[in-house]
């Protein structure tokens, strides 16, 4: 009798709201403490709000299947979810995002920087907030290097004359496998000599990519970069096999890691290269925060993407994990200067990067460019000649009628 | 009792059904559509298939899934059947090796093509002590590695149905032979090779249709470039990468039909007594 009075009170006792979990998913992050910590004091701001992290792959193309997937299904499990600058108008046409026009003021919005602001506008809609910015960057070793190089021609000229007294080193390692960081690369190069990429490579652009097959890949990148990816391309210049490398705002921090890198505090950065007559181009990459438009948690997932995408938040991952912040005043701030004095130079190149071709049709867009800007660099036709695929479908065909023939004798 | 029959067959019909009919019949559906992720689905009847007709990526991948069935299938069974006539040798430590030319089928498919991703990475790979190709981005040596990677991995599967097919031959017959006079070449030229013909058949069939579902080779180690690209990832980046549904499901239907048209020519050419399995 005692017992269910007791359970009796205990039901009618006032219950503490049950917590709202948010699903959030995004790509491994190289620092995880700096977000774990981020994201616990979330939580105790909103102490009825937890996080859930999801980390998907670190290529953004196998991040993008996974997230189309999951949205596709409506899965309940995905609230609020990172993008690379180049989907919002794809997923914005499918109908996947919340537009968030109501939590940045057009005030607000132009303290960002304007390329990712443009990518996450779709139809005069905010459809994703911009998390950091990347832009290319022109990594080398300054115990090698005098002064950074200028134009293309230039970096060749010093990495072979580096690389003649150092023959164990490489000149130049950059993302060339068939992938999205290929037209990241190339585009780079085609800008930078004043040529187009889309919707067909003009004069200017097939010269840059032809200078890159003859004079770079090669002579002065391995032929390996041909197969690389960020990090694999990465490794070469951490380990000290490189003389110049190209990679994104974060690589910095890791460089500069003694416990990951063997030229730590022995690296200088610079815009990249151009060629004669041309101007340093940078590819606006970059993350944005977007919410799923199925989602019924989208109140708190706009209370985290405000959190994300403020100030203190982009200081903060930006002195923990070196990523171009979002927010241009970021750096500005006196201790992210003091920390990278090297973004008080950078900075215009982060208001320059030039956007990808945009589409919703993207990915179908890029995928072309990849084809034909691989089978250019490679110099290798990949068409598949018909006599030498047929022919050992017939010999299977001869097989099989050798084999079932006469079997009742 | 005859009536019972369908009644007790049903439920496998069902599940049959259910499980393959229906999909595919909503796949084949599906392809009649231009169906993207941002446009709703618009009726195109065969439009789809004309599109791929038309793209010589599409051509390519079709020319180089036939030259990986034909080149893997066939290089399989004449290594399965090198390998099941050693593996049927008496010698000490029979045991021995034959669970080690197991291994590489025991692996997952993934692993594997790892594996042999990383031997022929061009910068830290094994193969970089034996020469600086850059194996995966020249389409001669991608499309060679895909294949000896696959024969590799399955060729322990046709050894095994060679190998048991061998052991249904009576060693009388050998013995006859023999005794006739007729040296090792003849005896496995004329008693061997006929008596193993169901068992390599069976090889075949199976190896055939699994190999025209290629995907996960492709997929870890190179995917689709230099020329490596197969139907099945076609089919993948459309539907994934590029949330074209109506595509991708004409390509799935072409890979079905495909199969299909292969079944069909197999069992008609196996005989109907081997299918009935009444040795």
């Amino acid at each position: 009798m005692l017992r269910i009075a007791l359970v009796g009170l205990l039901l009618t006792l006032p219950q503490e709201p049950a917590p709202v979990e948010l699903h959030f998913l995004m790509w491994k992050p190289h620092q995880r403490e700096a977000w774990t910590r981020a994201l616990r004091d979330f939580e105790n701001l909103h102490p009825r709000i937890r996080v859930r992290v999801e980390e998907g792959p670190h290529s953004s193309s196998e991040l993008h299947a996974m997230l189309v997937t999951k949205l596709r299904a409506r899965d309940p499990e995905l609230d609020l979810f990172l993008i690379d600058v180049v989907w919002p108008a794809e997923f914005a046409a499918a109908g996947y995002l919340d537009p968030i026009d109501d939590l940045f003021s057009e005030e607000e919005r132009k303290r960002f920087f304007p390329g990712p602001i443009e990518a996450d506008t779709v139809d005069g809609r905010l459809v994703a907030a911009p998390f950091n910015v990347d832009a290319g960057l022109l990594y080398f070793r300054k115990d090698l290097v005098k002064a950074a190089p200028e134009t293309w021609n230039q970096l060749a000229e010093q990495a072979a004359a580096i690389t003649a007294r150092h023959p164990d080193l490489f000149g130049y390692t950059g993302q060339f496998d068939r992938y999205e960081g290929l037209v990241c690369n190339l585009m780079e190069l085609i800008r930078s000599n004043g040529g187009r990429m889309a919707p067909s490579l003009d004069e200017r652009a097939e010269e840059a990519v032809a200078w890159a097959r003859d004079r770079l890949i090669g002579p002065v990148a391995p032929r390996a970069v041909l197969n690389q990816r960020e990090t694999e391309s990465r490794e070469i210049f951490l380990q000290g096999h490189a003389v110049f490398h190209r990679n994104w705002p974060e690589t910095w921090k890791i460089a500069n890691d003694p416990a990951r890198s063997k030229v730590a505090g022995r690296v200088g950065l610079a815009p990249l290269p151009r060629f004669e007559g041309g101007r340093s181009v940078s590819t606006l990459g970059g993350w944005q925060l977007a919410i799923a438009s199925h989602s019924p948690r989208r109140a708190e997932a706009r209370a985290l993407v405000r959190y994300l995408a403020g100030f203190d938040v982009q200081k903060r991952l930006t002195l923990e994990t070196s990523h171009g912040p979002s927010l241009s005043a970021v750096m500005d701030d006196p201790d992210v200067l003091a920390r990278f004095p090297h973004f008080a130079e950078m900075k215009r190149v982060f208001f320059a990067a030039e956007p990808r071709p945009r589409s919703p049709d993207y990915a179908e867009l890029s995928d072309r460019l990849q084809q034909t800007l691989y089978a250019k660099l490679t110099g290798a036709e990949d068409g598949v000649a018909v006599l030498p695929a047929l022919a050992p479908m017939a010999v299977l065909g001869l097989l099989v009628f050798y084999l079932s023939r006469g079997r009742r004798a | 009792m005859r009536k019972l029959g369908p009644w007790l067959a049903a439920p496998a019909l069902v599940t049959l059904a259910v499980l393959a009919a229906v999909p595919i019949a909503g796949a084949l559906w599906q392809s009649l559509f231009h169906e993207t992720s941002r446009e709703p689905a618009r009726f195109v009847g065969l439009g789809n298939y004309v599109q791929l007709a038309r793209d010589p990526e599409v051509r390519n991948s079709v020319l180089f899934t036939l030259q990986f069935v034909g080149t893997s299938v066939v290089l399989e069974l004449v290594l399965g059947l090198a390998a099941a006539l050693v593996l049927h040798a008496k010698f000490r430590g029979r045991g021995l090796v034959r669970a080690a030319v197991l291994v590489p089928w025991a692996i997952p498919t993934v692993v594997a093509a790892w594996i042999w991703r990383y031997v022929f990475d061009d910068y830290s790979g094994l193969m970089t002590y034996a020469s600086d190709v850059s194996w995966f981005s020249d389409p001669f040596w991608a499309r060679t590695i895909v294949i000896v990677a696959d024969v590799w991995k399955t060729m322990p599967f046709t050894a095994l149905l060679i190998l048991a097919g061998l052991q249904t031959i009576s060693d009388d017959v050998i013995d006859a032979a023999r005794i006739d006079g007729a040296g090792p070449g003849r005896r496995f030229v004329h008693v061997t090779l006929p008596l193993l013909r169901p068992a390599l058949l069976v090889a075949l069939l199976f190896r055939t249709m699994d190999a025209f579902r290629v995907f996960d080779a492709v997929f870890v180690m190179t995917r689709g470039k230099s020329g490596t690209s197969v139907l099945q990832f076609l089919g993948y980046k459309a539907l994934f990468d590029q949330g074209n549904y109506g595509k991708g499901a004409a390509i799935s239907a072409v890979v079905f039909l495909l199969i299909a048209t292969m079944t069909v020519f197999y069992v008609r050419s196996v005989p109907s007594r081997l299918m009935e399995a009444d040795r």
